[in-house]
C-alpha cells in the first residue's frame, strides 16, 4: 500500500470520528434542552441514565442481558439485508419464536440442560416459520417482504395471545397461574439459561451465545462462499441469477435464517430471564420492543456483525438506564425521545460520509474520462 | 432568424458567406480533463457539417455546449453575427438550435402527434398538429401516420418522429447525434436523403456527429475531425478520403481490419482470408430450437428462433437494435425462461431460466450492459472475477483470501487490467477495464460457447482491437463465439457466418463469403429474401 493510500485512509478515519463526536454532542445538547424545556434538570437525568445502565450494582449485568436479544435480532437483520431483503418483522418473529419455545419446551420436557438447548432450537424454528410465511408469499406470489413481514407482526401477536388464552396451547394450568390470565407456566429451574456471577453482576449466558454467533455470522458473510453468494444476490440480483445464485433459494434461506435469529432471541429472553424480560414465562407483550430495537441496532451497525456488539450494548444501556429516569421526576417517555436523538446521531455520519464518498468518486470518475 | 440570410449557397461558395454559428476558443474542463480544448467551429447555412471523432473525443460535450446543456469555461458563441450565451436548452431553442438525440425521448403508449405535441404549453389543437406533421412529412419525405402508436413503430420511424419534433419548431440549426446507430443501412440512406433536403431547401445549417468514417465522407460537405478534445483537422468532404480521415481520428495510420471496422469502413468485397472456415463437423456445441418468449405486454420478443453454433466458428447476429438480441443474450445468461423451445449445450438439454444453468453448462457471456448482469459494482475486482465459480479459491466453502488475491493478480496481468489492485472496488474501474474483467472471468472459465453482446460498445479504438483479437483467439481455441452487434461493420469483420434477426425471428442466414450488403440490409428491415 502506498503512502498516499495510507494517508487517505487516515484522514478518512479522522473524518468519521469527527462526524460521530459532533453528532453525538448535538444529540446530547438537544436532549438536555428537551429535559430543561419540560421542566426537568438535565444533570440528574444523565446521572440516572448512567446509574441505571452501568454504575449501580448489578446493572451492567442487566444491561448485558438486555443487549443479548437485541444483538441476536440484529444479526438476523444483517443476514437478510446482505441478501437485499428487508425483513422488518423481527418483533413478531421473536414473539412467535418465544411461543414455540414455550410450547415445545413443556411438551417435550426432557432432562434440564438438554431441554434448554431444545428451547433455543424451537425458538429458532418458530421465528423461521414466521419469517417463512413472508418468504413463501414473496417467492411464490411476489408479495414484497417489507410489507408482509411488518404486517405479520400484528398477526403473530394476536395468534400468540390466542394461544395464551387456551389451556391446550400455552395457558398455564390454574394451579400455576393463580388468578392471572394469559400467562404460560414458568420454566423449571433446570430449564433456564444459567446466570453466572461475574464481578458482582449476574450475567445471563445468552450474552455469550449472542457474541459467539456474531463472530460466526461475521465469518459466514465475509469468508464463506455462501456468504459471498448472498452478498452477490443483495448487490446485483441479475448477476447473481446468471451466476447460479437463485433468488428463491438463497433469498428464502436468508429470510428464514433472519427469522430464526429473532426466534432464538425470543427463546433466550424466555429462558434467560432477568429484570427486563419477566419471569421465565410467556405473557402478552413479552417481545417488549426488542425486535424493533434490534432492527435499529443493525441499521446503526451498518450491516457489520461485529460492530453490532457495541451498538447493541449502547441501546441496551439506554433501555436499562431509562428505567431509573422516572425517579428524577422527569416524564419517562423523554428517554424514548433521547433514544431517538441518539439513533439519529449514529445514523447521520454514515449518510454524510456516503454523500462525500460519492462526490469524491464522481470527481475521480470525471478526471478519468 | 430562420431565413434571415437567404443566400442559398452552391457548393463551394459557402465558405465566404457569414456563418450561422461561430464557436471560438471554446474550452470546457471536467476536473483535470479538458473535454474541449480551444475549439473553433463555424457552421454555414446550406451545408452539412460532419464532426468526426472517437468516443471521448469531445464531440458530445461540444454539442451539449451548443444546445445549452453544458456551459463552456471559456470562449465565445456567435449566432448569425450576434455574440450570445446559451444557458439552457430553452435558450437554445429560442435561438433556433434543435437537436435529434441519439437516444429517443418518446413515450411509447402515446401516438405520433401526441409525442410531437409533448411539452407544448397552452391549449392543445390536435388537428393543427396533425396538419403540421403532414406538411413536414410532405416537405422532407418523412412520411408518417400521425395517429400511429409510437410503441408500434420501428426504430427508423421513431427517429422520424424525433426529427419531426425537432423540425416543427423550425430550427435554423439542426444537430444529429449519431443518427444511424438505430437504423438499417437502407434507412440510413433515406435519412441522409432527407437531411440533404433539409439543407438545400431551407438553407439550414446541419451538424452530423458521428464516429463512422463512411457516413461522414458520403453525407457531409465540411468535415471537422476531433481527437482528445482538440480539433485536429478541417477539410472539405470532396477533398477527403477514408485513410486521411482515419489517420486524423486515431492519430496514426490505420491498417488493422478490426480498427477499420470500428471506424465504420465497410469492406464487403474483401472477405478476410482467415474467415474461410473449414466446414464444421456435424455436432453443434450450442443448439437453440424454436425459442419463443413473450414480454409482459404479450409481444413476442423471441419468435420461434432457432440457431446452431459449432466449435471454432464466430456467428454474427446482425439486426437493428431491439429485435430480440437482448432477449437472446438474456436467454443464454439464464435470465429469462422460454414459453416454448429448448436450448442444448454440448449435447445436454439446459433448462432456460434456471439460475446458473447456462454458465455451468459452459456458456460464457459478455453482456450487452455489463452493469446489468456482468459485474457487481459494489464488490471488489477480485470478487468480480469469481462470481460464477468460486471453487478455485474456496475449495471447502471457505474463501482463501491469499488464493483469491493471487488469482486476481494473475488476471490483472494477463488481461492488462488498469486498477489500483485486486481489492479495488469495481466501480472505481473505467468502463474499458470493467469490460476486461468480464472478459477475463468468462474466458478463464474455459467456456464452450462465448456470447459477446455489443462487446466493443463505448470502447476506444485500441480497446476494440484488443477485444476483437481476444474473441478471434477464443474461436481459434475451439470456442463457439456468438457475436451480437448492432454495428454491421463489426459483424462483417469478425463473423464466419451471419444470421439476421428481426422482431425476434431469424429472417436469414449467409456465410460471410457470400454476403450481399443489399440483401442483408433488406433482411434487417424484416424482409425475407
Amino acid at each position: 500500500m502506498s503512502a498516499g493510500t495510507a494517508h487517505r485512509q487516515n484522514s478518512r478515519l479522522r473524518e468519521w470520528i469527527f462526524f460521530y463526536i459532533l453528532s453525538i454532542i448535538a444529540a446530547l445538547v438537544l436532549s438536555a434542552i428537551l429535559v430543561e424545556a419540560t421542566g426537568g434538570d438535565w444533570r440528574p437525568v444523565m446521572n440516572a441514565l448512567l446509574d441505571g445502565s452501568l454504575r449501580r450494582p448489578g446493572r451492567w449485568g442487566e444491561t448485558l442481558g438486555t443487549a443479548a436479544p437485541m444483538l441476536l435480532v440484529a444479526l438476523g437483520t444483517i443476514i437478510s439485508s446482505k441478501a437485499g431483503l428487508i425483513n422488518i418483522g423481527q418483533e413478531g418473529q421473536l414473539f412467535v419464536g418465544a411461543a414455540f419455545a414455550t410450547y415445545f419446551g413443556f411438551l417435550l420436557g426432557g432432562p434440564g440442560p438438554l431441554n434448554v438447548v431444545l428451547i433455543l432450537i424451537f425458538g429458532a424454528v418458530g421465528g423461521a416459520a414466521w419469517a417463512g410465511v413472508a418468504a413463501l408469499l414473496k417467492f411464490w406470489r411476489n408479495v414484497p417482504e417489507v410489507l408482509s413481514t411488518l404486517l405479520l407482526v400484528t398477526v403473530g401477536g394476536q395468534l400468540v395471545a390466542y394461544g395464551l388464552s387456551q389451556p391446550w396451547l400455552l395457558l398455564a394450568p390454574l394451579a400455576d397461574r393463580g388468578n392471572r390470565n394469559q400467562v404460560s407456566t414458568q420454566l423449571a429451574d433446570d430449564n433456564r439459561l444459567p446466570r453466572p456471577e461475574i464481578f458482582g453482576n449476574e450475567v445471563p449466558s445468552a450474552v455469550f451465545i449472542a457474541i459467539a454467533l456474531a463472530a460466526v455470522v461475521s465469518v459466514l458473510l465475509a469468508r464463506t462462499t455462501w456468504g459471498f453468494r448472498l452478498r452477490m444476490l443483495g448487490r446485483n440480483p441479475r448477476a447473481a441469477q446468471r451466476s447460479g445464485v437463485g433468488q428463491t433459494r438463497y433469498g428464502a434461506a436468508a429470510l428464514l435464517l433472519s427469522g430464526a435469529f429473532a426466534g432464538v432471541a425470543g427463546a433466550a429472553m424466555l429462558a434467560g430471564g432477568g429484570f427486563a424480560f419477566g419471569n421465565y414465562q410467556l405473557v402478552p407483550g413479552f417481545s417488549a420492543n426488542i425486535g424493533w430495537t434490534g432492527l435499529l441496532v443493525a441499521l446503526v451497525a451498518r450491516e457489520k456483525a461485529l460492530v453490532a456488539i457495541p451498538v447493541a450494548f449502547v441501546f441496551a444501556s439506554l433501555r436499562t438506564g431509562s428505567s431509573f429516569v422516572g425517579a428524577t421526576g422527569v416524564e419517562g417517555r423523554i428517554t424514548d425521545v433521547i433514544q431517538g436523538f441518539l439513533v439519529l446521531a449514529l445514523l447521520v455520519p454514515p449518510a454524510v460520509m456516503f454523500l462525500r464518498e460519492r462526490q469524491r468518486a464522481r470527481a475521480a470518475a470525471t478526471e478519468r474520462v | 432568424m430562420v431565413s434571415g440570410s437567404t443566400d442559398l449557397p452552391g457548393a463551394g461558395s459557402s465558405m465566404e458567406s457569414a456563418p450561422a454559428v461561430d464557436l471560438r476558443n471554446i474550452t470546457k474542463r471536467f476536473g483535470a480533463v479538458t473535454a474541449c480544448d480551444q475549439i473553433d467551429l463555424a457552421l454555414t447555412r446550406g451545408r452539412i457539417h460532419g464532426i468526426l471523432g472517437e468516443n471521448g473525443a469531445g464531440k458530445s460535450t461540444l454539442m451539449k455546449i451548443l444546445i445549452g446543456l453544458v456551459l463552456p469555461d471559456e470562449g465565445s458563441i456567435t449566432i448569425d453575427g450576434e455574440a450570445t450565451q446559451i444557458h439552457s436548452p430553452l435558450a437554445a431553442a429560442e435561438l433556433g438550435i434543435g437537436m435529434v438525440h441519439q437516444h429517443f425521448s418518446l413515450v411509447d403508449p402515446l401516438t405520433v402527434w401526441e409525442n410531437v405535441a409533448l411539452g407544448d404549453a397552452g391549449r392543445l389543437d390536435p388537428n393543427a398538429i396533425r396538419n403540421r406533421i403532414g406538411n413536414i412529412a410532405d416537405q422532407y419525405g418523412l412520411r408518417i401516420e400521425p395517429d400511429a402508436r409510437v410503441g408500434d413503430l420501428t426504430a427508423g420511424l421513431r427517429q422520424r418522429v424525433e426529427i419531426i419534433k425537432c423540425l416543427r419548431r423550425d430550427p435554423s440549426i439542426v444537430i444529429f447525434d449519431e443518427p444511424t446507430s438505430v437504423l438499417t443501412p437502407e434507412e440510413s440512406v433515406q435519412l441522409f436523403a432527407s437531411l440533404r433536403q433539409v439543407v438545400a431547401d431551407e438553407g439550414r445549417a446541419v451538424v452530423l456527429v458521428s464516429h463512422k468514417l463512411d457516413e461522414v465522407l458520403h453525407a457531409t460537405d465540411d468535415i471537422t475531425i476531433m481527437r482528445q478534445g482538440k480539433v485536429v483537422d478541417r477539410l472539405l468532404a470532396a477533398d477527403a478520403d477514408a485513410p486521411t480521415l482515419a489517420r486524423g481520428m486515431v492519430g496514426r495510420d490505420v491498417s488493422l481490419r478490426s480498427e477499420r471496422a470500428a471506424l465504420g469502413v465497410l469492406a464487403v468485397d474483401d472477405p478476410p482470408v482467415d474467415h474461410v472456415l473449414a466446414q464444421p463437423d456435424g455436432t453443434p456445441v450450442l443448439e437453440i430450437l424454436g425459442a419463443t418468449a413473450h414480454a409482459p405486454d404479450g409481444r413476442a420478443v423471441l419468435n420461434n428462433f432457432s440457431l446452431k453454433l459449432h466449435a471454432g466458428e464466430i456467428v454474427g447476429i446482425a439486426g437493428v437494435e431491439g429485435n430480440g438480441q437482448r432477449e437472446l443474450g438474456d436467454l443464454l445468461s439464464s435470465l429469462i425462461s422460454l414459453d416454448a423451445g429448448s436450448v442444448v449445450v454440448d449435447g445436454h438439454k439446459i433448462t432456460p431460466g434456471r439460475s446458473g444453468a447456462m454458465a455451468r453448462a459452459g456458456v460464457g457471456v459478455i453482456p450487452e450492459d455489463r452493469h446489468d448482469s456482468g459485474i457487481v459494482l459494489d464488490m471488489s475486482l477480485a470478487e468480480n472475477l469469481i462470481l460464477v465459480d468460486q471453487s478455485a479459491v474456496a475449495p471447502k466453502g471457505f474463501i482463501d483470501h491469499g488464493a483469491l488475491e493471487a488469482h486476481a493478480n494473475a488476471m490483472i496481468e494477463q488481461f492488462d487490467i488498469q486498477c489500483s489492485g485486486p481489492h479495488a472496488p469495481m466501480w472505481s474501474l473505467s468502463g474499458g477495464n470493467q469490460q476486461r474483467v468480464v472478459l477475463a472471468r468468462e474466458l478463464s472459465q474455459q467456456p464452450k460457447v462465448l456470447v459477446a453482446a455489443q462487446p466493443t460498445r463505448g470502447l476506444d479504438v485500441g480497446a476494440i482491437e484488443y477485444m476483437s483479437d481476444r474473441l478471434r483467439a477464443a474461436a481459434d481455441d475451439g470456442v463457439a463465439v456468438l457475436l451480437i452487434s448492432s454495428e454491421l461493420e463489426e459483424i462483417l469483420d469478425m463473423s464466419h457466418r451471419i444470421v439476421v434477426m428481426h422482431a425476434g425471428r431469424l429472417v436469414g442466414e449467409m456465410p460471410r463469403a457470400d454476403v450481399d450488403l443489399e440483401r442483408l440490409g433488406l433482411m434487417m428491415g424484416g424482409a425475407t429474401v
